[in-house]
């Protein structure tokens, strides 16, 4: 059997190399589908790891309770989208923050709310700006650094803000710009304090502080009418070991107040890390999309090419019988053909997903990441294409009648 | 025959092989009975269409549904699975075709160790015994040639090399001359009946009657049935016949000016 493998790949060499064109034409459906899941999968594990770091870099006492039901598998961090961001209700309340608030060993509470809406002072703010409503604790859980001023206090009278310092420079000119006015969905709010420059557009708060006007609680629900919008509530606990006895008690206690309805989902460690970026889950959906059409149409292409090489070399088959090879040796010779045909796509596009990962990274803020799952991928997915379009042409060249085929002229 | 005490090869017993169905129905094979002892050399001779070539896939196994009786060695094929008939194919059959058969892309030494691959043996042994069997039919220096570099008779030569590379019992050979000249056709007859003398059983399809005279045994055939049915002269007494290209006779006196003559072919 090892010999006939052996064989059977010597083969499958030969065959592709007389006809090297057409197999590298055939290869490359599979080139362009295996080379868009590797680009998604690096990039994303690069998002992830940024997060994951931060959140260890943070002590890993953190959990993060976002709305709506988990959703698990490996795709959901890709096709996901944004947790209802902006504009439908959310189902956490003030309720839920109150009832984790009393759960022992919780260190700190922070709820999150994150509007869009023009943000202005001197001159126009993007229409992309954060508009950040949350309560002083976040300061600490997030350990946000303040390079001017002072983060919220509900204690100061009056409406104020705290603004990231790529934000103070668009609206203002100037980093310096404590004390001045600026204009939040026409509201006016005082500038108390400048964030320290984090370069980090990517993080678990799915806010870039950079870039983010951020107000008090209060504040921000006064913006919106009083509707519930929490997008998430950060929770830090005393110490790493309380951590999972926290989030027992956390989901305990929600799952009361909602009823016994699980439409939220409590996160931790990793799992926080899923890349929240609107612009790059758009750009993870497109790239899945196409990959999963180049991958079918790559498949089809094996097939074909199959079918041809099969009705070519009927003759050969034909011999081949006569010399006493069984149906099983035939549909492993062209099973290996497409197999090879397959996986030779499948690594150049590993490859040639990289080099477009890098490249598009110089664009963003992380780095694509090398790991054996991306390659473990790239090589299933191959795999399965050649075998899944390759079995049918290798089982039609077994079932050949080796008569009529030693009869065709080549 | 000497060794009719042995017991036979192949037995058919009203073999018959039917094609089409209902109106276009047709017996290829009508009744075929037929007793092949070990180390016969059959000539098959008949008209076109007369079934000899379906016979010659029947006894070779390329086509099992047939009706009547054929037993291989005392046993009969009737039950054995796809799997068991390419077994036999590879261990005891040789086919040698009218086309030569050699598959294009592979080159000479390739294509005879190809049934060596079937039986499952490592590569490096398989060269080994592709390379002696190509030796011993004078194609040495032709290993590395490809198919379409040969002449029609080293062709040939190449194909019943392929054909006994696994050392088959049994050698079916349709017109394995059909396509070669006299000269080169004799030098092939003489080959075939070198291996004849050797023990082998051969089985050969032919329109030429010239060429049964190779022949220990000639059966004509006439639509799907056996018309004559004539043992020749044993082996040893036709050796003193006049043979049209005196080979063998000179190849024992002289083997390099026969090597020489044959390598031009």
């Amino acid at each position: 059997m090892k010999i006939l493998f052996a064989n059977h790949i010597h083969i499958a060499r030969q065959s592709i190399a007389s006809s090297r064109m057409r197999s590298v034409l055939t290869m490359l459906g599979v080139t362009i589908g295996v080379a868009s899941i590797t680009t998604i999968f690096a990039l994303s594990a690069g998002a992830s790891k940024i997060v994951i770091d931060q959140v260890d870099a943070l002590g890993g006492n953190i959990a993060v309770i976002r709305p709506g039901a988990h959703s698990d598998g490996a795709l959901s961090g890709i096709v996901q989208l944004p947790v209802g961001q902006q504009y439908s209700a959310s189902t956490l309340s003030e309720v839920d923050i109150k009832s984790i608030e009393k759960i022992s060993n919780v260190k700190a509470v922070a709820p999150l709310i994150i509007l869009g809406g023009s943000v202005s002072g001197v001159s126009q703010g993007s229409p992309r700006t954060q508009i950040l409503a949350t309560t002083p604790n976040l300061e600490q859980i997030s350990n946000l650094e303040v390079s001017d001023g002072q983060f919220l206090d509900p204690s100061l009278s009056g409406s104020t803000a705290v603004i990231g310092p790529q934000l103070s420079v668009d609206l203002f000119g100037t980093d310096q710009s404590i004390g001045k006015t600026v204009t939040v969905k026409g509201q006016p709010f005082t500038i108390i304090g400048i964030l320290k420059r984090t370069n980090d557009p990517i993080n678990y708060n799915s806010v870039d502080f950079d870039n983010a006007v951020i107000i008090d609680l209060e504040d921000g629900r006064g913006l919106i009418q009083g509707a519930s919008q929490i997008q998430q509530i950060n929770v830090q606990s005393e110490s790493v070991e309380h951590l999972s006895g926290i989030i027992t008690n956390i989901n305990k206690a929600l799952l009361k107040n909602h009823f016994g309805q699980a439409d939220f989902t409590v996160l931790s460690g990793s799992e926080i890390a899923q890349p929240t970026s609107s612009i790059f889950t758009a750009l993870a959906g497109v790239s899945v999309a196409i990959a999963a059409i180049s991958l079918i149409v790559g498949g089809v292409g094996i097939m074909n090419i199959m079918l041809v090489s099969v009705a070519e070399r009927t003759r050969e088959i034909g011999i081949r019988k006569a010399l006493g090879a069984t149906n099983g040796d035939i549909v492993s010779q062209f099973l290996i053909e497409s197999l090879a045909l397959s996986i030779g796509g499948g690594i150049t596009g590993y490859i040639v997903g990289y080099i477009l990962a890098f490249f598009i990274s110089t664009f963003l803020t992380f780095d694509p990441v090398f790991n054996w799952e991306i390659a473990g991928i790239a090589l299933t997915v191959s795999l399965v294409i050649g075998t899944v379009f390759g079995l049918y042409p290798a089982i039609r060249a077994a079932r050949k009648d080796p008569i009529v085929s030693l009869r065709q002229y080549d | 025959m000497s060794d009719l005490k042995t017991p036979p090869v192949i037995v058919l017993k009203q073999l018959k092989k039917r094609f089409g169905l209902g109106d276009a129905e047709h017996y290829a094979l009508d009744g075929i009975d037929l007793t092949i002892q070990k180390g016969e050399f059959i000539a098959i001779m008949g008209p076109s269409g007369c079934g000899k070539t379906t016979l010659l896939n029947v006894l070779g196994l390329l086509d099992s549904h047939i009706e009547g009786e054929y037993e291989l060695d005392g046993k009969s094929i009737a039950d054995l699975s796809a799997k068991r008939r390419a077994h036999i194919r590879s261990q005891q059959i040789g086919f040698v075709f009218q086309s030569f058969n050699l598959v294009s892309r592979l080159n000479v030494i390739d294509n005879v160790a190809l049934p060596l691959i079937y039986k499952g043996m490592p590569k490096l042994a398989r060269q080994h015994k592709a390379s002696a069997m190509l030796k011993s039919f004078h194609l040495g220096e032709r290993e590395f040639y490809m198919p379409n570099q040969l002449s029609g008779g080293q062709t040939q030569r190449v194909a019943i090399a392929r054909a006994l590379v696994n050392d088959p019992a049994i050698i079916l050979a349709d017109e394995p001359t059909g396509n070669l000249d006299s000269r080169a056709s004799h030098i092939i007859m003489e080959e075939l009946s070198d291996l004849h003398k050797l023990g082998n059983t051969i089985i050969m399809v032919t329109h030429n009657p010239d060429l049964t005279t190779y022949a220990s045994r000639v059966i004509t055939m006439l639509d799907g049935q056996v018309d004559t049915d004539t043992f020749r002269l044993p082996v040893q007494s036709r050796l003193n016949i006049k043979k049209p290209l005196n080979l063998v006779a000179k190849q024992k006196n002289n083997t390099k000016a026969a090597l020489k003559r044959k390598l031009k072919k």
